[in-house]
């Protein structure tokens, strides 16, 4: 009975080669300056481009300001970059910023109907409050358990021993999770306890009932050992510490007042009306088309082929601008989705200045050359 | 320039106007399979077989007589089949079906006759009885009336293990499902005109009785009409055959035929060629076939005794028509049928029959094919009986020799009905019949497919036929055949499935409707000359395929017939059709029609109201409520020629305003449920009818390979291999089906959000990109369970492992421990086995060696140990069944990678194989 088997979540895919291939984004480095050749300028011979060399800068300095901000939402406006450098900050958010989550799970006894490695996953999934998750080790790279991944530098064990002795269906949830660490806690539990301090929304929180492992009937137990560890999103998505993450191009918006003036009320309503978002609205005391919420548009042209249709091409002129973004970040509730735009950043910098070194050592600009052609 | 087009005009008027609500019958449908079940056919047809027909087997070979001594006998007196039992060291068990999938055994209950017999060779005896003497073990069908599953309610099912969503109609035979199919024939007892293989007008009959069973093909061949038949060396004039049956007077035969002048002049060159033989008499005749009878040869024919000839016409030409006493009339009457219909044929080819007409198959189910096996067994068991009885009578010893210890000694019946249901081959020499594949092993790949595999039908011709005619979708299929079920490929439009209402009939009691019949004034043929059959102003009137007699008014007497089957007094599944063209009637009542229920509408107005429907829906009326009260009868495929069946409650006027075309007056019944007439399959098809048909065809056969649910007790099987998913979910859009089946209570599958894009390079067929988080968090992980058997020989031994290499997960009792990792080449048996299993004295360990269970898996991947079951097998030994579980996530296809393809050979044809295969089957993951 006592017969103890560990399952891992099975599926972790491989781990990541350790930086091989950062991503390159020159134009965006801060402060340092790496200086390329120009092109055509460049021979494409032997000679070996000098490795420092201060000819044009790429440097941009990019600003943000927060619209609007919540533990685990937030939004906020990125300018004066481009594309590369907002996607990269996307994609680092989703996938690379460290998390804690359940990765070992010894199982002692389960007689419940779910099969082991079905509870692993489970548990892998259930949010862990990550806020240490940066100082913390990777288990493959901690020198104080020999990448055993068990001590306290780099894992949070966990314990679950629940069994059912009534005749009603009895709720595993991650509430009866016991952690070790009070500062790695199934993210629910930690917003309950928040909400139970300040009371204010205790009546709805009473009502969570925290994340459901499995249900229990009579004489049913399970009885598990489960080790946290450090990861990140690229690995397994329970790492993720990022919900959703999206940003869009704020759009730029003209429009022809010579020509929209040549358009009757009903006209320049039934136009406004051809836009499936609510982007334009007629200002009641002027009847002039105005721009209400620009970045209701979706870039779906409804509008241009209204105009289009109506025999006024060029009524409403609507571009992207290239190097304005705005972001909105929603967060698991691992970390705050403000300290996940602020992790991420970091992580990106690490990346970076990785790449950086890398070629300081090796002086060489081959690889970073072929990628730019 | 406003570009805007006026709106088509709009007659607010009639869009306003209220839509008569029509009575929504759609909960005549759970109604109706509450009551019926999903395969209702199988279980009714096994249920006939085990109630009635069983008995009229014994009842025709009742009697076992010794020919030494005709006292010495055995008569059986009663059948009956008990409850599903198995012997466990000598102390009868009952049995659970889920017991016999676990353990390998039959789900079979004792076969019971109560028999009266004599003893021995003295000269008085005593009639000695017995009660219960079981001669063998019969299969019995899950849900079946001698099943224990029979009426149980959810609860008790699932304390049975059981799922309560399974509909049975399959048998277990060692351990496996095993579904007889339905087969498809041609209808027996039936006249058919047909052109054969040589363009020769035909009209052929297959006669089949208890008895015997026999073609007769008359054919045409140079203006001359000629009986084929097996049993005579070559065709025969049929002339000839007439005056052997008594009809010796030329005139009589034309007036057999009719008045029709057309009709004479085509039989002249018949009757000429009859003179030219010199054969006037019924004698002539008689001798001249003697002659020709026996199908080896002359000199086999010339030893054959006298009166040969009017055996074969007696007992095998045409044997469905009975002979009482020597009256040959109804014979000659019926082969007068045959010719005039044939002339019809010549005459008019429009009034030739149409072979892959619905109305002239017949469907053959698990009890008819049960029935037939176990006659053919029990046959053999008494004629073995009498063998031994006869040959053991003139010894010594036997005083005591009785026919119950033969009988019991050798029964061939359990072991024949389990071989046949296990391997699928019925192979009984005595009814000719050599068929493979009757029965299958179930498919439980889902829980649809376990269904669609129970409905489906296999075909009567050989696969490889050619002719596009089978294959062709039948107008008469509407309604019975699903017309989107079938495979692809050499089976496509052969192999069919049933509709969700399609019932098959079992055979009827037919005396009573014979003499239904007469008393609603059918003339009896005994009194009527030759002339008078044909006469115009009547009908003949078929019951079964055997002429009955004829009727004056056949509308009355078949609206008579429909009014009794109405109110109950007649079989609610005897069809009555009158086929104005043939002018005959035919009433049926024979096994194997198909047919289906309609609700009944007289002058176009359906009986069924309101008010019925909610005493349906409140619970006081069921669906067999309905058909006692005359408010929806089934139809078979025949009878709906009679009927004119609308799709919905008739409207005066469409929605247009417009004048409906149909007259209301004509409409006779209301179709019940309109996408009634999809199978099981096709029904999980959201909006089938916006799809180009193929695609149908295509999700027909693909839905059965959905991963999800199997069954309720799917974690409690022992099958082979089963796969199952982690998180299956009901489909977000439903379809009436879905609901009726239980799919939605065992689904397969997930719902995806799909985005479909045209752009570059995923644009390539069938290829699908996959966000890796969502299969991180369980999209599309599955579960395999694959079973190891090992079974332990009575020398063998399972011992304690001693802390050895790859031993490691085994219990001290030698098995894996459930829950333990297995990996490649670790052991899950520890068994042994004496170097000579015949020295059985001293057994030492030097004696043994390894015979172990070595697991073979993948290096790499993960696979536990997720059961162990451990039962003696019928034999007695230990039979240890590990059941090994492996869950898998979706991996990027093989195929796409270099090595793969050239590992599998893919890249055999240079790089433009490379090409096409590596883009084909390109399914691609990428990150977010
Ligand atoms: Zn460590």
């Amino acid at each position: 009975m006592d017969q103890r088997r560990s399952v891992s979540d099975l599926f972790n895919p491989l781990r990541p080669e350790s930086n091989r291939n950062p991503p390159l984004y020159p134009s965006l480095i801060p402060k340092t300056l790496i200086s390329l050749p120009k092109r055509g300028q460049n021979p494409s011979g032997a000679q070996k481009p000098p490795a420092m060399e201060t000819t044009v800068s790429y440097q941009r300095f990019p600003k943000v300001r927060i619209r609007e901000m919540k533990d685990e939402y937030c939004k906020f406006e990125l300018r004066e970059t481009d594309a590369s450098m907002a996607n990269a900050l996307r994609r680092v958010m989703i996938a690379e910023v460290p998390t804690v989550a359940i990765d070992l799970v010894e199982i002692e006894v389960n007689s419940s109907v779910l099969n082991d490695e079905f509870i692993a996953h489970r548990l892998g999934l259930i949010p862990l409050t990550s806020d240490n998750a940066m100082r913390m080790r990777f288990s493959r790279d901690c020198d104080s358990c020999d990448g055993d991944g068990q001590c306290e530098f780099c894992s949070v064990e966990f314990h679950l021993n629940v069994c059912c002795d009534s005749d009603q269906t009895l709720d595993v949830t991650s509430a009866d999770l016991r952690s070790a660490e009070a500062s790695v806690i199934p993210v629910d539990l930690a917003v309950k306890a928040l909400a139970m301090e300040s009371s204010s929304t205790s009546y709805e929180a009473a009502e969570q009932r925290g994340i459901i492992i499995v249900k229990l009937r009579r004489g049913q137990e399970l009885r598990l050992r489960a080790i946290a560890r450090k990861g990140i999103g690229k690995d397994h998505a329970k790492w993720s510490p990022a919900a959703t993450v999206t940003f869009m191009y704020e759009p730029d918006i003209h429009i022809n007042e010579d020509l929209m003036e040549t358009l009757s009320l009903d006209e320049k309503r039934a136009w406004i009306e051809s836009s499936p978002t609510k982007v334009f609205d007629l200002d009641p005391n002027t009847g002039q088309v105005v721009v209400v919420d620009p970045e209701a548009y979706t870039y779906d042209d409804e509008v241009i082929k209204k105009a289009e249709a109506m025999g006024k091409p060029g009524l409403v002129e609507i571009n992207a601008k290239e190097d304005s973004f705005i972001f909105t970040v929603e967060s698991t509730g691992a970390i705050k989705a403000s300290q996940l735009v602020l992790n991420a950043i970091d992580v990106l910098r690490q990346k970076l200045d990785a790449v950086r070194l890398q070629d300081a050592e090796e002086n060489d600009f081959s690889e970073l050359k072929a990628h730019l052609g | 320039m406003v570009a805007q087009e006026s709106d088509p005009v709009v007659d607010y008027k009639t869009l306003t106007v209220p839509v008569k609500s029509a009575v929504d019958k759609f909960d005549l449908l759970p109604a109706f399979l509450k009551v019926r079940g999903l395969v209702k056919e199988h279980i009714d047809s096994f249920n006939y077989f085990i109630d009635h027909g069983i008995h009229k087997i014994v009842e025709a070979n009742k009697r076992l007589v010794c020919v030494h001594d005709p006292t010495l006998f055995l008569e059986y007196k009663r059948i009956y089949v008990g409850n599903p039992t198995v012997h466990v060291d000598l102390v009868e068990q009952k049995i659970t079906p889920q017991m016999c999938r676990l353990s390998d055994r039959t789900y079979a209950a004792p076969i019971f006759v109560d028999v009266e017999f004599t003893k021995g060779n003295q000269p008085n005896k005593q009639i000695e009885q017995r009660q219960r003497m079981q001669i063998g073990q019969m299969p019995i069908m899950l849900r079946s009336s001698h099943c224990v599953l029979r009426g149980k309610d959810e609860a008790e099912l699932a304390k049975l293990g059981e799922c309560p969503l399974d509909p049975g109609g399959y048998f277990i035979a060692k351990g496996n499902e095993k579904v007889i199919l339905i087969q498809e024939q041609l209808s027996k007892n039936r006249i058919i005109i047909d052109r054969d293989s040589k363009g020769r007008v035909s009209a052929s009959v297959t006669s089949s009785t208890h008895e015997t069973k026999s073609k007769t093909v008359f054919f045409m061949e140079k203006d001359k009409i000629y009986l084929q038949l097996n049993q005579f060396s070559k065709p025969v004039p049929i002339m000839i055959i007439l005056k052997a049956m008594g009809i010796e007077s030329d005139q009589e035969i034309v007036q057999m035929l009719g008045r029709d002048p057309r009709y004479g002049s085509l039989l002249l060159p018949s009757i000429q060629e009859c003179y030219s033989e010199k054969i006037y008499t019924q004698k002539q005749a008689l001798d001249y076939l003697d002659e020709k009878a026996g199908s080896t040869g002359a000199a086999r024919a010339r030893i054959r005794k006298e009166g040969e000839a009017r055996k074969i016409i007696r007992d095998i030409f045409l044997a469905n028509v009975p002979v009482s006493h020597g009256n040959f009339r109804p014979k000659c009457i019926y082969a007068a049928v045959m010719l005039r219909r044939m002339m019809d044929a010549i005459l008019n080819s429009d009034t030739m029959d149409d072979k892959d007409y619905v109305g002239n198959k017949r469907l053959e189910l698990s009890g008819q094919l049960m029935s037939l096996l176990f006659e053919d067994l029990f046959k053999t068991m008494n004629t073995h009986a009498l063998e031994h009885v006869n040959s053991a009578y003139s010894k010594s010893n036997s005083a005591m020799l009785d026919f119950t210890s033969v009988l019991q000694r050798f029964s061939p019946i359990t072991q024949g009905l389990e071989r046949a249901i296990s391997t699928g081959n019925w192979d009984l020499k005595r009814f000719k019949m050599h068929r493979k594949g009757v029965s299958q092993g179930l498919c439980r790949l889902s829980f649809i497919a376990a269904l669609g595999h129970m409905t489906r039908i296999s075909p009567q011709f050989e696969k490889t036929r050619k002719v596009s005619g089978p294959r062709a979708l039948q107008p008469s299929q509407w309604g019975m055949l699903c017309p989107c079920d079938t495979p692809e490929g050499e089976a496509c439009g052969l192999t069919k499935n049933l509709a969700l209402m399609t019932h098959v009939t079992t055979d009827e009691e037919e005396g009573p409707i014979i003499s239904v019949c007469q008393s609603l004034g059918v003339q009896d043929l005994a009194s009527l000359s030759g002339e008078e059959i044909h006469s115009p102003t009547s009908f003949l009137v078929i019951f079964n395929g055997l002429i009955l007699g004829k009727h004056k008014d056949p509308k009355r007497f078949a609206n008579a017939m429909r009014k009794l089957r109405r109110k109950g007094k007649l079989g609610e599944f005897v069809s009555i059709f009158v086929n104005d063209q043939q002018r005959c009637v035919y009433v049926a009542s024979d096994g194997g029609r198909v047919c289906r229920p309609l609700v009944i509408a007289d002058e176009g107005v359906s009986r069924i109201k309101e008010h019925h429907m909610k005493e349906l829906r409140d619970g006081v009326r069921c669906f067999n409520d309905f058909l006692r009260d005359g408010l929806i009868e089934y139809l078979d495929v025949n009878e709906e020629n009679n009927a004119v069946i609308s799709l919905y409650e008739h409207q005066d006027k469409d929605l247009n305003g417009e004048k409906n075309e149909v007259d209301r007056k004509s409409i006779t019944h209301v179709e019940i449920e309109p996408f009634t007439i999809l199978g099981v399959c096709a029904g999980l098809i959201p909006y089938p009818h916006h799809n180009q048909s193929p695609r149908n065809t295509y999700q027909c056969a693909m839905g059965k390979q959905a991963m999800g649910n199997i069954a309720y007790n799917q974690l409690f099987r022992a099958d082979s291999l089963i796969y199952l998913l982690v998180y299956p979910q009901r489909p977000l859009l439903t379809t009436k089906s879905i609901e009726l089946v239980g799919y939605d209570k065992l689904g397969a599958g997930q719902n995806a959000t799909v985005a479909v894009m045209s752009y570059s390079g995923y644009d390539i067929e069938d290829a699908i990109v996959m966000n890796k988080s969502s299969l991180d968090r369980g999209f599309g992980r599955c579960i395999t369970m694959k079973k190891y058997s090992v079974l332990k020989e009575k020398t063998d031994r399972i011992i304690r492992p001693q802390n050895e290499q790859n031993k490691q997960i085994l219990d001290a009792d030698g098995i894996a421990a459930p829950g333990e990792i297995i990996r490649n080449h670790d052991i899950y048996v520890n068994k042994q086995s004496p170097k000579n299993p015949r020295d059985s004295s001293a057994l030492k360990d030097q004696v043994y060696v390894d015979s172990n269970a070595k697991y073979k898996g993948v290096e790499g991947e993960t696979t536990v140990v997720d059961r162990v079951l451990l039962c003696s097998d019928t034999d007695d030994k230990l039979s240890i069944k590990c059941i090994i579980r492996h869950t898998r996530r979706p991996e990027l296809s093989r195929i796409n990678s270099r090595e793969e393809r050239k590992r599998s050979g893919m890249e055999k044809g240079g790089v433009g194989g490379m090409e096409e295969g590596g883009a084909k089957e390109q399914k691609g993951m990428e990150e977010e």
